[in-house]
């Protein structure tokens, strides 16, 4: 048995640490973040683990998991746009208009399902497809004013953000408001055009499935398809992919177009799911789109990287409010705690992704 | 050993062991030099010559053995203890001020002053003088940015002479010169030797050893593998030093019947971002069976018509055939559907990308293949088949095909390329410089390559600064002067012409045959 552990360890242990080193950087960050938090709460007359009890119940716990059910409600958004900037990302494309396109996928998805006549079982695939019809188009937009007006994508893509709010604004204000309900907002959307909740009582609905998908289907689709390698090839280097006959043009196209129409999916099933109806700012106010990004930027690219760092985000804001809750720690400071820790986080975030080796030798013969 | 007993070398290595993680990379390497001597350092990439010059110039810290000038043990923490105590370095990419004039980048950092400031005057005559006693023709008061690149050179070598350096090291001088540079470069680096300097540099081509040098050592794997009087010794001997065993005698380059025409080009024009014709009506065309040359300096329109075959620049008029196709408005993936393939000039920033894994940048140009994707799906089994048998064809050195392309020497990524341009059996293959920074191993083994594609009846043109290759591989020649070809030469004429690299430098210079 002990000869029989020895060889074990001895083998394995090594593999071990080389495969939890990457994991080091960040839970170092955490353990630093908490650290200076507590420092902060002890200045301000909290007790830090009466505080970081009460966040982390916040974040995962609660009664039947309510908590943790809010987490991934929040988590579902968050990680749904990180997964459209990704994919535009491995091509190389910055795409900072995931406001503006998730903001017109979730009020067409409301239109559809509102004016639509269809039968009810229609009505709803075909609204979470106009949802994501619209936010192609806007992304598609952005790219076709890059190709033809030289207009940069990361500047297009960034202002067509402002028309696409305010246009949203306008048609939920004016013609479209419901105006029985005295705020800013359209009709509630008919039964039946709701997706489901997941778990009765939650906010956590069918559309938290849809994106994990999503993100699974991605991660096939950039490490196993001809695709894929394509907008790999062409994020690391366009001169290279266009040499070697890729279409870097309509790739580019093509790649604006799925990123626009996950982040369109994305207002789809928050409107479908969450609001059951458009209402102004509720897509905007959360930051789903910047916090997004901000997941993706953290990723490095990596779809499933954006999915850890989307849950991290998500917990890392609800813990907050129990903190606030639970330990009486102003919305304020937990604030600035939420803060600290993103930014611990992405300080290391390069270590997050698969680092190159160092390669001193390469370098020294190189002659 | 030119050192003997009366005379300390004026420079001397004992037992350098330089390590890096995996890596010995200088293995107790001896050299001693005497004052007055050129030495050449000759070796495969990878062989240690740098990190050596390295050590030698105080930017790596050796972990064994000792560092001896005029026979007293020296220990550089830095460049600047190296250069202090006499050691001067011209490395391969200059190190200038574009926008300043040469006498100001010969004294910056020892600046003869006035009232505090830059003796501008002084200066220009100090570097004049120093320019005059070693035979370097430079004008002091030139902006460095409009001198050419031997000119360049020259204020490279003028800095370290001003600093006072008894030793100069020059890590592959000519690699960036014409043929005429470089004579110049010699003659300079002659009259340095011959006023007392020690001459280093450091080359893996042969001919300019024998050329230039008095001696050579010879580094393999991190070690010294021979140290020879060059009087003594020829190209041979060298190249077996070098690479450990015998090159192929000559390349066999067996008469053959030319076929069809595989590639046209019929008064292509190409312009340039201001409008002016970088390429000016060129036609030609190369047949089944038969390796063209594109000869010239660089600048005079070769990459820009290359370029446009290649379908990576439009042209302004004229017209391209592939296969008797007309390919002129067509897409690249269409031209190498047609059966074009083509090795860039620049691997590092077109013909690679150096971030991705050898695996993709192998497969780039076979993705469509059957064995590679189905319905669109990689198939990892197939990758794995395809590139390791490339690996394996084109003896690329590498570890694993998961390796990233930028751990690799310059060498092996020229493989890389190669390998991947060639896996679809082209109809017709533009190699664009294909040697360039490579060493003698893998220019031998990609020359083979070149000549494989003619023997079995394709078609190469290879566009090449260097004329020795263009002469060794060709079967017709074109020379390329200011966007125009200027002459058209047949390589059985020239086989037994000793002038024939000249008739081509001339040509190449606009001068009339």
């Amino acid at each position: 048995m002990s000869t029989h552990r020895a060889t074990q360890d001895g083998s394995s242990s090594s593999q071990l640490t080389q495969r939890l080193r990457p994991l080091a950087a960040p839970l170092l960050a955490v353990l630093g973040a908490l650290v200076l938090g507590a420092l902060l709460m002890l200045v301000t007359g909290h007790d830090p683990l009466a505080a970081y009890r009460a966040m982390f119940e916040g974040a995962l716990g609660g009664r039947k998991l309510a908590n943790l059910m809010a987490t991934l409600a929040r988590a579902t958004p968050i990680v749904g746009m990180g997964l459209a900037i990704t994919i535009a990302l491995r091509g190389g494309y910055l795409n900072l208009g995931g406001e503006g396109q998730l903001v017109l996928g979730g009020l067409t998805s409301a239109l559809v399902a509102l004016y639509l006549p269809l039968p009810g079982w229609l009505l709803l695939p075909v609204s979470l497809v106009g949802g994501a019809v619209a936010g192609a188009a806007w992304a598609l937009l952005a790219t076709g004013l890059d190709r033809v007006f030289r207009v940069p994508l990361l500047i297009g893509t960034l202002l067509l953000n402002y028309p696409a709010r305010y246009l949203a604004s306008y048609l939920v204000n004016h013609p479209l408001r419901d105006v029985a309900s005295g705020m800013s907002q359209t009709h509630r959307v008919p039964e039946g055009v709701e997706l489901a909740y997941l778990v009765p009582g939650t906010r956590l609905h069918v559309g938290a499935l849809m994106v994990l998908a999503l993100v699974l289907v991605a991660t096939w689709v950039v490490r196993r398809t001809r695709v894929g390698y394509e907008l790999r090839m062409t994020g690391l280097n366009p001169d290279f992919a266009r040499y070697g006959g890729i279409n870097t043009v309509r790739l580019g196209f093509g790649t604006m177009a799925i990123s626009g129409s996950i982040a369109g999916l994305v207002g789809a099933m928050e409107v479908l799911g969450t609001h059951h109806r458009f209402i102004d700012n509720a897509l905007t106010a959360p930051l789903y789109a910047w916090t997004g990004l901000m997941a993706a930027l953290l990723a490095g690219s990596s779809p499933l990287g954006v999915l850890a760092a989307g849950l991290f985000f998500a917990a890392v804001h609800t813990g907050g409010f129990g903190m606030e809750r639970g330990a009486q720690v102003p919305r304020e400071l937990s604030r600035v705690l939420q803060a600290l820790m993103i930014l611990l986080i992405a300080a290391r975030s390069r270590l997050l992704t698969p680092t190159h080796r160092d390669a001193p030798a390469e370098k020294a013969s190189s002659s | 050993m030119v050192a003997t007993s009366s005379e300390a070398p004026a420079l001397e290595l004992r037992g350098i062991v330089k390590r890096f993680p995996g890596v010995l990379a200088n293995d107790h390497i001896d050299l001693a030099v005497a004052p007055g001597e050129i030495r050449a350092l000759l070796g495969e990439n990878g062989a240690g010559k740098t990190t050596l010059m390295r050590v030698l110039y105080g930017l790596y810290p050796p972990d064994d053995g000792e560092i001896l000038l005029d026979g007293k043990a020296q220990r550089f923490r830095s460049p600047t203890d190296a250069i202090h105590a006499g050691i001067g370095m011209v490395h391969q990419h200059f190190m200038l001020f574009p926008s300043l004039t040469v006498a100001e980048n010969v004294v910056y950092g020892r600046e003869p002053q006035r009232w505090g400031l830059l003796d501008r005057t002084a200066a220009a005559r100090q570097v004049a003088e120093l320019a005059e006693r070693y035979g370097l023709q430079v004008d002091p008061a030139a902006r460095v940015a409009d001198l050419p690149v031997g000119s360049r050179q020259r204020v490279e070598i003028l800095k370290t002479l001003y600093r006072d350096a008894r030793v100069l090291i020059l890590d592959e001088p000519t690699a960036v010169l014409t043929p005429q540079e470089r004579q110049g470069l010699f003659q300079i680096l002659r009259e340095l030797a011959s006023q007392g300097k020690t001459v280093i540099f450091i080359t893996h081509k042969l001919q300019e050893v024998m050329d230039l040098a008095d001696h050579a050592t010879v580094l393999r794997g991190g070690m010294v593998e021979a140290t020879v009087a060059v009087a003594d010794s020829s190209p041979e001997a060298l190249c077996r030093h070098m690479v450990g065993r015998d090159l192929l005698p000559q390349l066999a380059k067996v008469p053959q019947a030319t076929g069809e025409s595989l590639l046209a080009v019929n008064n292509l024009v190409v312009l340039d971002n201001t409008g002016r014709r970088i390429v000016d009506q060129v036609s030609f065309e190369v047949r089944a069976g038969e390796i063209v040359g594109l000869a010239g300096v660089a600048g005079n329109g070769q990459s820009e018509l290359v370029a446009a075959i290649a379908g990576l620049r439009s042209p302004a008029a004229g017209r391209i055939l592939l296969n008797q196709d007309d390919v002129t408005a067509t897409s690249i993936a269409a031209r190498r559907q047609a059966g074009l393939a083509y090795i860039p000039e620049d691997r590092n920033r077109v013909g690679l990308a150096l971030a991705a894994s050898v695996a993709d940048n192998l497969i780039l140009t076979g993705r469509h293949n059957p064995t590679l994707t189905q319905r669109g799906v990689l198939s990892q089994a197939g990758i794995e088949r395809y590139t390791t048998d490339l690996v394996e064809r084109f003896d690329i050195k590498i570890a694993s095909v998961r390796e990233a392309v930028d751990h690799l020497s310059g060498g092996n990524r020229q493989k890389v390329v190669t390998a991947r341009e060639l896996a679809q059996e082209p109809l017709v293959l533009i190699a664009e410089q294909p040697t360039q920074g490579v060493d003698v191993g893998a220019a031998e083994s990609i020359h083979h390559n070149l000549l494989a594609v003619r023997d079995q009846g394709r078609a190469v043109l290879l566009s090449s600064a260097e004329s020795s290759e263009i002469l060794a591989l060709c079967d017709r020649i074109l020379v390329m002067f200011e966007g125009r070809i200027v002459g058209e030469l047949l390589a059985e004429e020239l086989a037994n012409d000793p002038a024939a690299e000249a008739t081509i430098g001339l040509l190449a210079a606009g001068g009339e045959v």
